[in-house]
């Protein structure tokens, strides 16, 4: 065996490690995968007429955006001076840098994270958005309703059905009203009750409006006389997204109902937001599935602690060359998100 | 960083500093391009060529293609071939028409022009 240790090794194919060629071979595969997602959206933009930039409506934010791309490349850059120090035969100084990378690489989840809340925060995800006014006037009725809902229910935990729970809360008020000498909490209980009828009442009216697109300015006790007139829809003006807004804004001015809707607030429609909202999820998400499996493997070596040897020097030069194509799709996903 | 003792191995340090210098100034310039007004067009070609120059940085010196031999053409070309072709199929039917889509999301842009022409925010 010793004499095959010493001949000249036979080697088919290109000259790197096999490992390189493995490592270089499926970022050819990355390469697609992302040019898919990026090519995709560059194409979908373009025939989106009015599609949203206004950082103010898709609540992007540059600073947070700059700020990451420098947190990558300067990550990128320890990979490369921990590679070089490697190969140096400097294993505690590459062990350093490697972790500087690995704190970098949480310090841009962190970030993205903070970015995430906001989109959140602002019902900035995919099927929530509204895109045009009707979208927009369905949508705050819909969110009444799921208020209205948790309202009920958490008044009449034994009642399941809507309609069941709507005439135990008028048969207590029947009850607390016609109570004579009624003590300070039964006063205050039917305080509570008579208000939450009264939201009722007003989510009623609001999501009928809405549904039967009359103008809020048409009452909604004559909804049944109008829909039996003949071209009703044509004798009353329609509902506009304007007036349900300054609706809900009243509403959550109200001192007694402030409390109960607290959530509801007025919509306003992003013409493309869900398409917008799906493609910043789609590219940032698998971007940051990507930074985590790039954690990981730094990890991974960074484990070895002293250990670390030249041996690792092809590992670390693998594992380098996958956390730049990371920093390059950033690079470009940078622009086209945050600032186009 | 001394070198002494590891005669073997040449230092790129001084070169991946540059690189680096380089990549902080081109972001430095994308979002400089963000502030200053300029038209979509403008900026996205602005960006997207600086983006570029900063893809070529990375590729030839943190992943070391400048020193690779020819391999790296015969790895590269057919994926990048391969990963354009997506977006090219799709440009004709979705990026490229002469009419405006008929969608319901379109049913109320003129007036969302006109509230943005109003507002005067939108820019870019």
């Amino acid at each position: 065996m010793t004499h095959a240790a010493t001949a000249p090794t036979l080697k088919m194919g290109i000259p790197i490690p096999n490992a390189k060629l493995g490592m270089w071979l499926f970022l050819g595969t990355e390469i697609m995968f992302f040019t898919a997602f990026i090519g995709t959206y560059i194409v979908m933009r373009m025939g989106s007429q009015g599609w949203p930039t206004d950082t103010h409506v898709t609540h992007i934010n540059i600073a947070l955006g700059g700020t990451n791309t420098f947190v990558l490349i300067l990550s990128s850059y320890f990979v490369v001076v921990a590679h070089d120090a490697l190969l140096g035969q400097h294993f505690a100084k590459a062990w350093r840098f490697l972790m500087y990378t690995t704190l970098l690489g949480f310090l841009f989840l962190g970030i993205k994270a903070v970015e995430y809340t906001g989109k959140f925060e602002h019902d900035i995800l995919p099927g929530h958005i509204p895109e045009n006014n009707r979208q927009a006037m369905d949508k705050v009725v819909n969110q009444f309703g799921v208020i209205m809902d948790r309202q009920l229910a958490t008044a009449f935990p034994s009642q399941s059905k809507r309609e069941e729970q709507k005439a135990e809360l008028d048969s207590k008020i029947k009850d607390l009203t016609e109570k004579s000498g009624r003590t300070s909490q039964e006063d205050s209980e039917l305080k509570k009750y008579t208000t939450l009828s009264k939201l009722n009442s007003e989510y009623v009216s609001l999501k009928e409006h809405v549904r039967s697109d009359y103008s809020l300015e048409v009452p909604y006790d004559r909804f049944d006389e109008i829909r039996k007139e003949a071209n009703s829809a044509s004798n009353y003006a329609p509902v506009t997204l304007d007036e349900v807004n300054k609706k809900v804004d009243d509403l959550t001015k109200d001192r007694d109902y402030a409390p109960l809707i607290a959530g509801l607030s007025p919509a306003h429609p992003i013409l493309y937001g869900n398409l917008f909202a799906s493609n910043y999820f789609l590219m940032t998400g698998f971007h940051a599935i990507h930074v985590i499996v790039g954690l990981f493997m730094f990890g991974l070596v960074l484990m070895k602690g002293s250990r670390l040897c030249i041996d690792d020097a092809i590992l670390v030069e693998n594992l380098g060359l996958y956390w730049h194509f990371v920093d390059l799709v950033w690079i470009f996903l940078f622009p086209l998100l945050y600032i186009i | 960083m001394s070198d002494h003792g590891h005669d073997e191995h040449a230092s790129h340090g001084a070169t991946y500093f540059a690189v680096f210098l380089a990549l902080c100034g081109l972001t430095a310039m994308s979002v400089a391009a963000d502030v200053v007004h300029m038209t979509p067009i403008l900026l996205g070609a602005v960006v997207l060529a600086v983006a570029t120059a900063k893809a070529l940085c990375v590729m030839m010196f943190f992943m070391h293609l400048k020193f690779e031999r020819a391999w790296k053409y015969l790895l590269l070309a057919p994926t990048i071939i391969l990963a354009l072709a997506l977006p090219l199929s799709l440009r004709p039917d979705i990026g490229e028409t002469y009419y405006v889509p008929d969608v319901p999301q379109m049913r109320d842009y003129p007036e969302h022009q006109a509230r943005q022409a109003q507002s005067g925010g939108g820019h870019h």
